[in-house]
């Protein structure tokens, strides 16, 4: 009883933070735009604060650049439980045409966090960013949280 | 209190009610335009493994080439086609652009109806040093434009491709012939059958001399000629380009070396020792018909040749050369000579 | 007291390290850290032919990706000595002049959404994505287009597009007169637009400061003045503005998308027939040249062999304006609030900023890391 009442509470409100780890900006944009009045975002219960220390899904944009192996793994640890991280876009998932010879980045991302989801594309639509967050995002949170107790 | 009048008034409403029932989500939301370049659709049945995808791809990990089992098959052969990571592929559509095939194997979005008359990969030819013909003089190295494109590394002269630029002076000041080949890199299944087509000719020419061989006395040779436009003619409908052509038959008949087996029926005592010999199972017995060849099993390998004591079996070794001269027509010169193991008369 | 701020923080969306030097609530200056976002993309393009480093300079940024494309093109084709068909001008014209408007439109969302005017943020946001269907129906990508090659464009313009185009733009006109009056008299915009961040022409000039953040400190420079095709066929103004503040900035880029669509309105009208795309033979060489991208002038100095690049070196224009807006801007503002709401006003894009310059803050020295010793350095007038 008291675990669906939680599940239904962790499913309606969902915080999200955004990290670009070194992308171009263009998934960070295609998030932006998710907050506009056409796909509105924040009618299926998801907010944007860009604040590691409330959030539930961590979005990590961008192909992992020298300053992030460490910052990562922090930030990462100020997320309160339980969280989630989707990966954006195709950089995280393997650094595509940046991890070539005599880049700066080191993909992909799961060496540094644990991944839950990623959206490929570069950068994919805010459709298809939207889809997979609401396909993947509120069970993904419940189902943590429940693991957890 | 302003606001709460004005909520009453939009539930009173009656334009609400009907936008409240017939809530849907926007057109625009759900569909994407003709030209939205999705991940590629790969058509496995058209691919020809010509490699230009996976050259032409920006993205290191994006593209690759995969065969099915050739067991699987019906045919017994099985099919190569490109796969698509999704994880690293940026969805530029280059791939759909270079691809050659009629109709093209992958589709995106467009751009796989772009198709430009002249090539979109970088370079026509790409420049290698043959290590077995080099003679390490280095004269390239002087003769190259770029700084290190052509670099010495454990007594090896080789050409870094990523800093060649493909003019081909190395080529042209090369004391040796053929130890610098520039490499055509398109047209790559057009020049397989011109290869296989000039082989072809030029054996079927020799075989049907048979006869001639066989009767040529020790330490001599035979010499005939073959115009070259017979072949060219035939090559037109492969390659495009009639430069190409000649490049690839000069290229052939420069290094060729054909073995001829020559078999002398007449002489046969049906020892039968070269039909346990053969390593491909080509010569066979049957008592009826004595021992026989099958000239399309045989690997010219010549241990029949070696084996037999009654001379049934005759080796010579063909050489070619492709003449070019102002007065007359192209021509391939062929020299067949016996080869120079043991003679058993 | 020194506020840091990033560089994950509510109010950036990339990330930087703002270190604000505060007396009491006044910002008195600030320090930037850059360094989260270096790729070295330079470098990666070093050794590839343009058809493949062509992807690359696209993702240089995610929001001006168009114009780098459209500028490492034309430097080839300076190189080869030849132009684009003008029919593929008109349409990089068409292409660019779009990206622009979702660019301004985006960068100002950003700053009333930092000066928490949500109201305006989401009319913003509402006004860029027609736009970006625009450029989606006419390159098939929302934000890297992959349109530009070197002698032209990969695909024609239909007259279907052109025609949903104009209905886009005729609609965003129709709608767009209201918000910049909006922000131009509304009392409560105007408290904290107005007056705050303020940069002289002479501390522009100092700073380098580029694109709509100089001309709103009345500088009345604009690159596409210099561009055959807008200078010979289209007709446009420069905008500019002499406050030099938060409001000026922003007014500027509300006036400039109303420019831009006067001009891809009549580069649709006078679109000529033609071929988009012809080949070009790349000798070796080097050239330079330099575009408007929406945030200023980008320039790109190419060195090649004939078929690879063998260096490439980048100037984009965030790097001044970021810089300007810490040693000029941040001289006497009045909250935390403001310095970053000041931020935000120069509209800055740390993905351009940072592929291999390091920028020395405290002696102001420019550090080369990759050694370009043969590409010159441009010198703004």
């Amino acid at each position: 009883m008291l675990d669906s009442l939680k599940d239904v509470i962790r499913k309606s409100s969902i915080h999200a933070c955004l990290i670009n780890t070194g992308g171009c900006n263009g998934c960070d944009i295609e998030i932006v735009a998710l907050l506009s009045p056409r796909y509105d975002l924040e009618q299926y219960g998801i907010y944007f604060h860009n604040n590691p220390r409330e959030a539930d899904v961590i979005l990590v944009t961008g192909p992992v650049a020298e300053q992030w192996k460490e910052n990562l793994q922090r930030i990462y640890a100020k997320a309160p439980n339980p969280k989630i991280v989707v990966a954006i876009g195709a950089c995280p998932l393997s650094g595509h045409v940046f991890n070539q010879e005599g880049s700066a980045i080191y993909p992909p991302l799961n060496e540094f966090i644990p991944v839950d989801a990623s959206v490929p594309g570069c950068p994919p639509r805010p459709t298809e960013i939207l889809g997979a967050l609401l396909a993947v995002g509120p069970d993904a949170i419940a189902a943590k949280g429940r693991q957890k107790e | 209190m302003s606001s709460v009048i004005w909520y009453l008034y939009e539930f009173a409403r009656k334009g609400w009610v009907e936008n409240f029932a017939g809530a849907a989500t926007d057109r625009e939301i759900v569909e994407s335009p003709d030209r939205f370049r999705d991940f590629p659709e790969v058509i496995r049945e058209l691919c020809i493994a010509c490699g230009a995808c996976t050259a032409a791809c920006p993205s290191p990990a994006a593209i690759k080439l995969v065969r099915t089992n050739d067991k699987d098959a019906e045919n017994g052969e099985g099919i190569t086609y490109p796969v698509i990571n999704t994880d690293a592929c940026i969805r530029c559509g280059f791939c759909a652009e270079v691809c050659p095939t009629d109709p093209k194997t992958l589709r995106t979005g467009e751009s796989h109806l772009i198709r430009e008359e002249f090539t979109i990969l970088p370079a026509e030819k790409m420049f290698v040093i043959d290590d077995y013909l080099c003679i390490r003089c280095k004269k390239c190295m002087k003769a190259c434009k770029v700084e290190d494109a052509i670099i010495e590394e454990d007594n090896k002269v080789m050409i870094d491709q990523s800093k060649c630029i493909a003019c081909g002076e190395c080529a042209k000041t090369c004391p040796v012939k053929g130890a610098i080949k520039g490499i055509y890199i398109s047209n790559v299944e057009g020049q397989k059958d011109v290869i296989n087509l000039v082989i072809h000719t030029l054996e079927d020419l020799i075989e049907a001399k048979q006869d001639e061989l066989k009767d040529l006395p020790p330490e001599q040779i035979m010499k005939f000629e073959v115009p070259f436009a017979d072949i060219l003619e035939e090559a037109k409908g492969m390659l495009p380009e009639e430069e190409q052509i000649r490049d690839m038959v000069e290229k052939v008949t420069d290094r060729l070396k054909l073995r001829i087996i020559t078999w002398n029926d007449s002489k046969c005592n049906n020892c039968r020792l070269c039909v346990d010999d053969c390593p491909s199972g080509a010569i066979t017995y049957d008592e009826e018909k004595g021992v026989q060849r099958d000239a399309n099993k045989c690997l010219r390998c010549t241990t029949c040749y070696q084996t037999c004591p009654f001379g049934v079996a005759g080796s010579y070794v063909a050489r070619f050369l492709l003449t070019s001269t102002e007065l007359q027509e192209d021509k391939i010169m062929v020299t067949v000579k016996p080869a120079l193991l043991p003679f058993r008369g | 007291m020194i506020v840091p701020i990033g560089p994950i923080h509510p109010a950036l969306k990339e990330p930087l390290r703002l270190k604000l030097q505060t007396r009491g609530e006044k910002v008195i200056g600030a320090e930037i850290d850059y360094g989260y976002v270096h790729r070295g993309i330079e470098r990666v393009m070093e050794g590839k032919t343009w058809q493949k480093a062509v992807y690359l300079s696209e993702r240089v940024c995610g929001i001006c990706s168009y114009i780098h494309t459209q500028t490492f093109t034309e430097t080839f084709e300076k190189i080869a000595g030849e132009e684009a068909p003008l029919r593929a001008q008109f349409l990089r014209v068409i292409a660019n002049e779009l990206d622009r408007i979702q660019s301004h439109l985006l960068a100002n969302s950003t700053y009333f959404n930092t000066i928490e005017h949500e109201t305006l943020f989401m009319y913003m946001l509402s006004l860029r994505e027609p736009v970006m269907d625009a450029i989606e129906l006419l390159t098939g990508n929302r934000v890297h287009m992959a349109w530009n090659v070197v002698g032209g464009v990969r695909l024609d313009a239909k007259e279907v597009h052109l025609k949903s185009i104009m209905n886009i733009l005729d609609n965003l006109e129709s709608q767009y007169a209201r918000y910049p009056q909006m922000f131009e008299h509304g009392p409560l915009l105007g408290l904290r637009s107005k007056d705050v961040g303020y940069m002289s022409k002479e501390d522009s000039i100092k700073a380098r400061a580029v694109g709509p953040i100089a001309r709103a400190s009345s500088i009345t420079e604009d690159l596409r003045t210099e561009k055959p095709v807008y200078k010979d066929h289209l007709d446009f103004n420069v905008i500019w503005r002499g406050e030099g503040d938060n409001f000026a900035r922003n007014m500027n880029r509300f006036d400039e998308v109303t420019e831009s669509i006067k001009i891809i309105k009549q580069a649709i009208e006078n679109l000529p027939e033609g071929k988009v795309r012809k080949k070009v033979n790349i000798p070796a060489g080097y050239a330079d040249n330099r575009n408007e991208a929406p945030r200023g002038e980008v320039a790109y100095m190419i060195e090649t062999n004939g078929n690879l690049i063998k260096n490439i070196s980048i100037r984009t224009p965030s790097i001044m304006n970021i810089d300007a807006c810490a040693r000029y801007m941040f001289k006497d503002v009045a909250t935390v609030a403001d310095a970053v709401a000041t931020y935000a006003s120069v509209d800055p894009c740390i993905a351009c900023t940072e592929r291999v310059t390091i920028i020395d803050e405290e002696s102001g020295k420019v550090h080369e890391v990759n050694g370009l010793h043969n590409v010159k350095s441009i010198n703004l007038k």
